[in-house]
């Protein structure tokens, strides 16, 4: 119950703080990213060693994040990836449910990269694109 | 052990006290971040999981119909739920991290859900960036030839046929090797192709096939270019309505042209440009082949716009035979070639695409194709009447009402 609570918590904030703008993060080692790196990894092309985190489908900060970063609206993303997918080129990168996993999928991982609303940005990631 | 599992509440006792002399919402605090670090190792672990296999589908239902039995993509004036409709199944199997293997396997209306692979390969990428792939694989003639029935990946019901159907075969046996090249802000790939294939429900076959292509994307503007050729051989058999005498018409299957190993060729570019709210696409192919067989010209243009989960869109098609010449009725054979072969038209298609829910899109779509000439329009149900030299249909109108889902 308690997670749940914390977890409606997070949600008002990141809706409370719709005008804060959605940030790429890394581990903490990591250096900063390019814009172009961005796109590339959040499209499944470039440096296969990187491993992309995504907000779950429906998710409003996905979508700003993209409309950033890939260019692509919520539709065009989708058809992006069943395209990619059925010509075995790649597969949509891993999903998390908030900004909580996110940190904490980035944080266990040296070459995660995800993104978040500024304002949840904390000492556990860093922030290695403002786009 | 025995000491260790003793140890163990104690141990956790221990370890409780902290929190418990801390506040109640710091202890709540650290708790839900400890249990969101066990939730991602365990997503960690599920992945790894789900890296090595990968199972994904796609469906589509289709009702066509049409205003006449022209036979516009096997469309007749009843209800046909067979034709467009299909179902695919892909396994993606990751071997190594550089090696995987990818069947999809396809079921279709249209040749009574038999299973067939349209997709059965190996690949691998070496550290260089270049991917190998061998088995059977798409031949990658068109820009949508890679998805060709993955229609949750099209804007349009059905990609359109003056372009699409002047080549009676999708997929090859061989192998293939392709190269991206990663730019700043875009890619170029170029591929390279080659091994054998057959015409469905024929007796043709393809040998030497091979080709190659080059494609340029920013992820808004795509450019393409594809070249390929093959030699054809077998013979190509038609039916045909044959008036025995007056009023006595008989359906009869005929060699119109025994293809002796001819050459063919095929050239192909295309165009897009999708900024997210525009669409345009546009694909112009030449196809040559030796002898009798028809050498066509096609192309399109389609313009969509999405508004919300809605994309309307506009297509303008066409396709003409270049060699009628070749097709003079000095004999009857030859007459035979002019009437089967022979083709021209224009398409104009009006459809809509409903992004309805989640990983559904209901497409609406009518296509109206006219301007036949001296022609069947390409229809072989549309026949020609030999005491006028008239052919029954000079024009026709399909509808269509389609969903395409992934899964």
């Amino acid at each position: 119950m308690k997670t749940l609570f914390s977890v409606l918590a997070l949600s008002l904030s990141a809706i409370v703080s719709a005008n804060a703008a959605v940030v790429v993060i890394g581990n903490t080692a990591s250096g900063d990213m390019s814009a172009s790196d961005a796109k590339k990894a959040f499209l499944g092309k470039g440096d296969s060693s990187v491993v992309v985190y995504e907000l779950e489908e429906g998710n409003a900060t996905r979508s700003e994040f993209h409309q950033a970063v890939t260019g692509k609206s919520d539709a065009q993303l989708k058809a992006f990836w069943s395209k990619q997918v059925f010509t075995g080129k790649g597969n949509p990168p891993a999903t998390v449910p908030n900004a909580a996993a996110m940190k904490s999928a980035v944080a266990s991982n040296p070459n995660a990269i995800g993104y978040i609303d500024e304002a949840d940005v904390d000492a556990t990631v860093k922030v290695i694109l403002k786009p | 052990m025995k000491f260790n599992l003793k140890a163990l509440p104690i141990a956790i006792s221990i370890a409780m006290a902290p929190s418990i002399a801390l506040s109640d919402e710091a202890a709540d605090a650290k708790i839900a971040k400890l249990e969101q670090q066990v939730q991602t190792l365990q997503s960690q672990q599920n992945a790894s999981l789900a890296d090595k296999v990968q199972f994904n589908g796609f469906i589509s239902g289709a009702y066509i119909s049409s205003d006449n039995d022209a036979g516009y993509n096997n469309a007749d004036s009843s209800a046909n739920f067979s034709e467009d409709s299909k179902l695919g199944f892909q396994g993606t199997f990751n071997i190594t991290d550089r090696t995987q293997a990818v069947l999809q396997l396809m079921m279709r209306g249209k040749y009574d859900w038999e299973v067939e692979a349209e997709w059965a390969y190996l690949s691998h990428r070496f550290e260089n960036g270049v991917k190998v792939r061998g088995g059977k694989l798409r031949v990658p003639l068109f820009m949508y030839s890679d998805y060709l029935d993955v229609g949750y990946a099209q804007p349009f019901a059905r990609p359109p046929q003056e372009v699409y159907g002047t080549i009676p075969f999708s997929s090859y046996t061989g192998a293939g090797v392709s190269y991206d090249v990663d730019y700043d802000d875009s890619t170029l790939t170029m591929q390279a192709f080659g091994g054998e294939s057959d015409v469905k429900n024929s007796a043709v076959k393809l040998t030497n096939l091979m080709g190659a292509n080059v494609s340029w994307t920013d992820e808004v503007w795509t450019l393409r270019a594809v070249y390929a050729q093959a030699q054809l051989d077998g013979p190509v058999v038609d039916e045909l309505e044959v008036e025995l005498a007056t009023n006595v018409n008989t359906d009869a299957k005929y060699t119109v042209l025994d293809i002796d190993d001819e050459k063919g060729s095929f050239v192909g570019i295309g165009a897009s440009y999708d900024n997210g709210e525009m669409i345009a696409i546009t694909e112009w192919t030449r196809s040559e082949i030796d002898a009798a067989y028809p050498d066509t010209d096609s192309g399109y243009l389609t313009l969509g716009y999405r508004i919300k989960e809605f994309t309307p869109y506009v297509t303008v098609a066409y396709m003409k035979t270049q060699d009628n010449d070749e097709r003079l009725p000095v004999s009857q054979a030859a007459a035979i070639q002019m009437i089967a072969f022979n083709a021209e038209r224009m398409a104009y298609s009006l459809g809509l695409r409903w992004d309805a829910i989640d990983n559904v899109a209901v497409k609406f779509d009518i296509t109206y194709a006219d301007d036949f000439g001296d022609t069947s329009g390409g229809f072989i149900n549309n026949s020609m009447d030999t005491t006028t030299g008239q052919f029954t249909y000079d024009d026709t109108l399909i509808y269509t009402v389609k969903f395409d889902a992934v899964f």
